[in-house]
């Protein structure tokens, strides 16, 4: 997997660089915007990571330029404006996901990888099976070892996506934009009770717990800490 | 000094205004003297043509009466009497023939008997009246000639020597008034235009102190109500709210500051006992994602300043849609439900009418999440949170009641100040910028927020948004 990253913050750079190289992804890096759509124009990537205040060419016009090419190469915006109609326009130009600085690197290796996933699964699955848990997407149903589970809508849509990115962290932020299309913080600790709520119905009357916290950093779907 | 003084004063708005004022003075008072020196020479032409016309008259009824000697001996008395230089009488015949006259050394400029006598013949008149030259060049003669009887006609005259004495009285006084009037009129306008723009220098003063940082400045007001003063009341609302914001934000900037400094305290005092303490990898662990939970909270602080100042702006800056408010409501309650039963709160909406306001649906969502989110913050366990929203002569309100700890009278006028935070909610988790944002948000969509009591409620948040037609 290679990840092109075009960001002119050195500091920042490094630290995903690093960040990757760990967690098993190469990186190639320009620092400023031509390089950047040079690059991109002709290598190819699996998905890049593009900062919008940027020399010589503005991270906007690279994502144009890009899928002005027709190049479908899953994009990631970095900016530290992070009001919504900037959010709104950045992916209105072709951008897939965005975020705003400051950020975590967990938090941006799990939408890298979220775009990956994304970009391989093509075909939609229409139930999602992780150990004894099973997601039947059509009927919107649950069941933990063969035993049915009444989840509420928004219980449900939890659980689809931390079972989509099963073994990864999605941090708050993520569970909020993608379950309830709010792009804030929205009080103290809405996600957490949500996440004990389903946690209760899935994991309390069963020995394996598959839901897990990650302090200060999100929840993951897997079978053991 | 004065000379310089002196050069710059044209500049001065009290210069052109006296400059002007007076200019349109002298010139309507020159228009009127004028007028009056026409009018009163008028006035004496139409005198003398009038006595000459009736001198003429009584010879006629005289004649008729009495005889061509009674005639004859009024004739000499005028003839003595009058100064001949600037009256002369001629009786003649209708021959041409002079019968008596006054000395006529100075009226020889007069037409002859003949050329008057011609004259009859041509036209009807039975007395004529003429403008002639006089022989001192300063003077006019005003004559009149008309037949007393077939036979005889008087031809008499005189200038109009007195008239132009008191006319050239009246030239004197006038340019005397105009003398006089020019350098006191400046003077008065001067004055006057100078303590008319005093106040004006006076809220120019205050305003360069302002610009010096004194914020604090006002500007006296005479109570007159006039321009001035209301340029006054003005000037120092505007200096009032300025000041109000300075205050405001040096207030803000310093519960910045506070805020700040406690997550940055507590960050210090965790990478120092970290680094203070045996170093093993569950402290470091430890002590690196507590760091992380006090950068976010650093971050949630900024980032919130930052939301209220860009609520505060307008709402036209971003980008707008017809929201459904029920929708909006019935997600917020949804989202909060887990929150409210795990502090075993019951959380209720009713929702009654529909109710859709042109707005951005981002910041809605995150006042009515605000609003929700406090009540459930500051509600005691068993407690009860209601969100209300109805449709009410074309605003849509949204309340916000529970059954919390309450907030006390005085403070509650300033529950929406930026980073006030009542006494007793200092406890609990918050940056004191949610209720700011909130109102921020309402008054961009066209509405406001107010903060309202009810009978068991502790407080009730009522949000009023016009309705989209």
């Amino acid at each position: 997997m290679k990840i092109l990253l075009i960001e002119d913050d050195h500091v920042i750079a490094e630290h995903i660089i690093k960040g990757m190289k760990e967690a098993g992804y190469s990186t190639e890096h320009a620092s400023d915007g031509f390089s950047g759509v040079s690059l991109a124009l002709t290598e190819s990537y699996d998905v890049a990571i593009v900062d919008l205040m940027l020399p010589k060419l503005d991270g906007l016009s690279i994502i144009d330029l890009i899928r002005d090419k027709k190049i479908n190469l899953p994009i990631i915006i970095l900016s530290a404006k992070r009001s919504v109609d900037e959010r709104i326009c950045g992916l209105q130009h072709g951008g897939d996901d965005y975020l705003t600085k400051p950020f975590s690197f967990s938090e941006l290796l799990a939408r890298v990888k979220a775009l990956l996933r994304r970009a391989s699964n093509v075909v939609e699955p229409t139930s999602m099976i992780y150990q004894d848990l099973e997601l039947d997407l059509l009927a919107r149903t649950v069941s933990r070892a063969g035993k049915k589970v009444e989840l509420q809508p928004k219980e449900f849509s939890l659980l689809e996506y931390l079972l989509r990115n099963q073994g990864h962290i999605v941090s708050k932020t993520m569970i909020m934009e993608r379950v309830w299309d709010y792009h804030f913080d929205p009080g103290t600790n809405v996600v957490e009770a949500r996440v004990s709520k389903l946690r209760e119905k899935i994991d309390k009357e069963f020995d394996t717990q598959l839901i897990h916290t990650v302090r200060g950093l999100g929840y993951v779907l897997k079978q053991a800490d | 000094m004065f000379l310089s003084k002196l050069i710059r004063a044209p500049k001065t708005l009290a210069a052109r205004l006296t400059f002007w004022y007076s200019s349109a003075f002298y010139l309507l008072l020159a228009i009127s003297l004028v007028g009056m020196y026409f009018a009163i020479s008028a006035i004496f032409e139409g005198r003398m043509e009038k006595d000459l016309t009736e001198d003429i008259e009584e010879f006629q009824t005289l004649y008729q009466e009495h005889g061509l000697d009674r005639v004859l001996f009024e004739i000499n008395q005028e003839i003595m009497h009058e100064d001949p230089e600037h009256f002369f009488i001629h009786l003649f015949n209708s021959q041409g023939d002079s019968l008596l006259h006054s000395d006529l050394k100075s009226w020889r400029q007069l037409p002859s008997a003949n050329y008057l006598l011609s004259t009859f013949s041509q036209q009807k008149e039975n007395i004529n009246l003429e403008k002639n030259a006089h022989a001192d060049e300063d003077l006019e003669s005003y004559t009149a000639y008309g037949k007393i009887s077939e036979d005889y006609i008087v031809h008499t005259g005189e200038s109009n020597q007195e008239e132009q004495e008191v006319l050239e009285i009246l030239k004197i006084v006038s340019a005397t008034i105009f003398c006089i009037i020019i350098p006191l009129g400046v003077l008065i306008g001067w004055l006057t235009a100078r303590k008319a723009v005093s106040g004006i220098k006076a809220v120019s003063a205050a305003a360069a102190d302002i610009e010096q940082g004194i914020f604090d400045r006002q500007v006296s007001v005479n109570a007159k109500g006039d321009e001035i003063d209301e340029l006054a009341n003005t000037f120092n609302a505007m200096a009032g709210r300025i000041n109000t914001l300075i205050e405001e934000m040096r207030e803000m900037t310093d519960n910045i500051a506070h805020d700040l400094r406690s997550p940055l305290a507590r960050i210090r005092a965790i990478s120092e006992s970290t680094l203070s303490s045996q170093i093993d990898s569950n402290s470091c662990h430890k002590a690196a994602s507590d760091t992380l939970e006090e950068c976010d909270r650093l971050l949630q602080m900024i980032n919130m300043t930052l939301d209220v100042a860009e609520a505060e702006a307008d709402v036209r800056e971003c980008k707008v849609d017809i929201i459904d408010l029920s929708y909006l409501t019935e997600d917020a309650c949804e989202l909060f439900s887990p929150v409210a039963e795990h502090k075993d709160i019951t959380l209720s909406t009713h929702i009654s009418g529909l109710c859709t306001v042109k707005g951005n649906k981002h910041n809605l969502q995150r006042m009515l999440t605000n609003l929700i989110d406090n009540a459930l913050k500051y509600t005691p366990e068993k407690g009860e949170v209601i969100v209300e929203l109805e449709n009410q002569n074309s605003n849509a309100i949204i309340k916000v009641a529970d059954t919390g700890i309450g907030i006390p009278e005085p403070e509650r006028n300033r529950v929406f100040d930026r980073f006030y935070r009542c006494d007793q909610s200092r406890t609990q988790e918050g940056c004191g910028l949610g209720l700011c944002y909130s109102r921020a948000v309402a008054r961009s969509h066209g509405g406001d927020i107010k903060l309202k009591t009810a009978l068991n409620r502790s407080s009730v948040f009522e949000v009023s948004l016009p309705l989209s037609r």
